[in-house]
């Protein structure tokens, strides 16, 4: 996949038309199609069950797509070989509601974990981190503020100072982008707004796109700079937070949000 | 209140005589087996009493007999000792024994490392796991012993039968304790290592086995442990020398109980000392998944 180099002007991140039928009877995803370019943080909202993991999921091919095509980079990601799309996979970043962290491991050790994708097996089975590595893994672990964390296993960390864990340990891969499923969901707010302003930091300073589902329209509107809306697994709304009224807000969460206020009215 | 207290006690009253009704319904119906299982305690009952009845005791004086097994305790355990046997010998034959089962929980505990990763519904499909699990089942169901007679046809009875059985039965036990272990880490994390490119090696040298060290090497001892009482009884039935060999000898053959002793004696030091490490071990095992 390195002979293709990346087309000028191709958006870094291609979906099209892309369906996913996980057992027959409704999509889970219904013909999305978007692109998205160098830097862009995007915020994908919706009801729970419209399909946003299962959105984040088909882009590095953690389940494959029924149809459609997604391309990364100019490269269509369903064609990959093994070998290639560990080289795909570790260009893009993920982080997670539950951290998902080796928590009987130390902050350093998951941060490693990072390097794998771009290491042979055998040096990555060994653990041979380089010292620029190891170097790259204090830097960003001191970065986010973890520098008195750095030999503490995971499961003695509050949630918060999980997730800068596992913000690490997506940056250590110099992504070019980095996938986060609800990665506030389980704090509180004041974690929650450091988790989200040292993701908008590193997007900004770093030019990393970031695919951010949310289920809080007031973090989606303050961070993002565009906003897919999705439910039951078609894309509802595309635009800037500012064109996001309350009427779109309503169709984005179908009766969700507009049930109780009828209820309320009566 | 008082409206409530009356309904209260109305609706007592008939919960009581409900309760009476089923205690005065008759027990449960005799199925088959509770009939098949009296009967089979009857005829053992009658069997016994005819048996104890009718024993032939060979003309052995029953007091005479208990008292000169009293005798024979009191040589064996206040004068250890031993003609044939210096205390630095049979030290150096406890760890004879004690190499027995090091080699066995060694050879055990290394096969047991791959099959437990293949084991593990974590790391490996459904289908595989399914043979592991009744592979591990499979060996376990067939005595220590019984393996090492079946490798003694080719090995011929003695240490390496007795290694070979053993390490049979130390692969069954760790591989289930190991696969146990790895299945700690979440499929969640090891999809989250894949989601950023690490591979299945990468993922299992580098996350499954170090954060599941404290327990693999914890029921490796635990292994050890049971080992050394395995070798002992090695040493004893297969002609594997150690320990085992000796007390065998000098109960069966020389008959010096004095020697019994002192052998006993050392058994039970080294297996009271490896029983307070695993103890210990499983004491960590538990706190750490508290
Ligand atoms: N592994 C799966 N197998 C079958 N159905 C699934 C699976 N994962 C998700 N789904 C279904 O797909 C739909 C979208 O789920 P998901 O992507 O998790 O939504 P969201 O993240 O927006 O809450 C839901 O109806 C869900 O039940
Ligand atoms: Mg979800």
């Amino acid at each position: 996949m390195t002979q293709i180099s990346q087309l000028p002007g191709a958006p870094l991140l291609e979906v099209s038309h892309v369906m996913k039928n996980y057992d027959g009877t409704r999509p889970a995803l219904d013909d999305i199609s978007f692109s998205i370019g160098k830097g862009e943080f995007v915020a994908v909202i919706g009801p729970s069950g419209a399909g946003k993991s299962t959105l984040l999921r088909c882009i590095n091919r953690m389940i494959d797509v029924s149809d459609g095509e997604v391309r990364f980079e100019g490269v269509s990601v369903s064609q990959l070989n093994r070998r290639d799309l560990k080289k795909v996979r570790s260009k893009i970043g993920m982080i997670f509601q539950h951290y998902n962290l080796v928590e009987r491991l130390t902050v350093i050790e998951n941060v490693l974990h990072g390097r794998l994708g771009s290491k042979s097996t055998l040096s990555g089975a060994l653990g041979r981190y380089s010292r620029d590595e190891k170097r790259q893994a204090m830097e960003l672990i001191s970065m986010l503020g973890l520098a008195e964390h750095v030999y503490q296993r995971c499961d003695r960390l509050s949630g918060g100072q999980k997730q800068r864990v596992g913000i690490a340990r997506a940056l250590v891969q110099d992504p070019k982008v980095i996938l986060c499923d609800e990665p506030i969901a389980s704090l509180d707010p004041n974690a929650s707004k450091v988790i989200m302003e040292q993701l908008k930091r590193f997007s900004n300073e770093m030019h990393i796109s970031l695919i951010v589902n949310l289920h809080q329209v007031d973090v989606a509107l303050r961070y993002s700079d565009r906003i897919l809306g999705v439910n039951k697994g078609r894309i509802v709304f595309d635009g800037r937070p500012s064109e996001l009224s309350p009427e779109r807000i309503a169709e984005i969460y179908g009766t969700e949000l507009s049930a109780p206020r009828v209820r309320y009215a009566s | 209140m008082t409206n409530a207290l009356d309904t209260m006690s109305g609706t007592d009253r008939p919960v009581g005589s409900m309760v009476a009704s089923v205690s005065r319904l008759p027990a449960r119906p005799l199925t088959k087996e509770k009939v098949v299982i009296r009967l089979l305690l009857s005829v053992l009952a009658v069997t016994t009493v005819y048996a104890l009845a009718h024993l032939d005791d060979g003309g052995v004086n029953l007091l005479q007999a208990a008292s000169d097994t009293l005798a024979n305790l009191k040589i064996i355990f206040l004068h250890p000792g031993g003609p044939h046997l210096s205390f630095l010998k049979a030290l150096y034959e406890v760890v004879i024994t004690l190499g027995l089962a090091f080699l066995a929980t060694l050879f055990g505990a290394f096969i047991a490392l791959f099959l437990g990763l293949l084991g593990a519904q974590n790391l490996a499909p459904k289908p595989v796991t399914n043979v592991i699990k009744a592979f591990v089942a499979f060996v376990r169901a067939v005595p220590t012993i019984l393996w090492v007679l079946i490798f003694a046809v080719t090995a011929g009875l003695g240490a390496t039968a007795a290694v070979i059985g053993m390490t049979f039965h130390s692969v069954s036990y760790l591989t289930k304790a190991y696969s146990e272990s790895f299945e700690d880490l979440d499929r969640s994390v090891i999809e989250a290592l894949k989601a950023s490119g690490a591979n299945w090696w990468q993922i299992v040298f580098q996350a499954v086995i170090p954060s599941s060290s404290t327990y693999l090497l914890s029921w490796t001892f635990l292994r050890f442990e049971m080992n050394f009482a395995n070798a002992v009884v090695m040493g004893a039935a297969a002609g594997a020398s150690g320990v085992g060999f000796d007390l065998y000898m000098a109960s069966g053959y020389y008959f010096d109980l004095r020697e019994v002793g002192l052998i006993t004696y050392l058994i039970l030091a080294f297996a009271i000392i490896l029983e307070t490490i695993a103890i210990r071990m499983k004491n960590r095992i538990k706190d750490d998944q508290a």
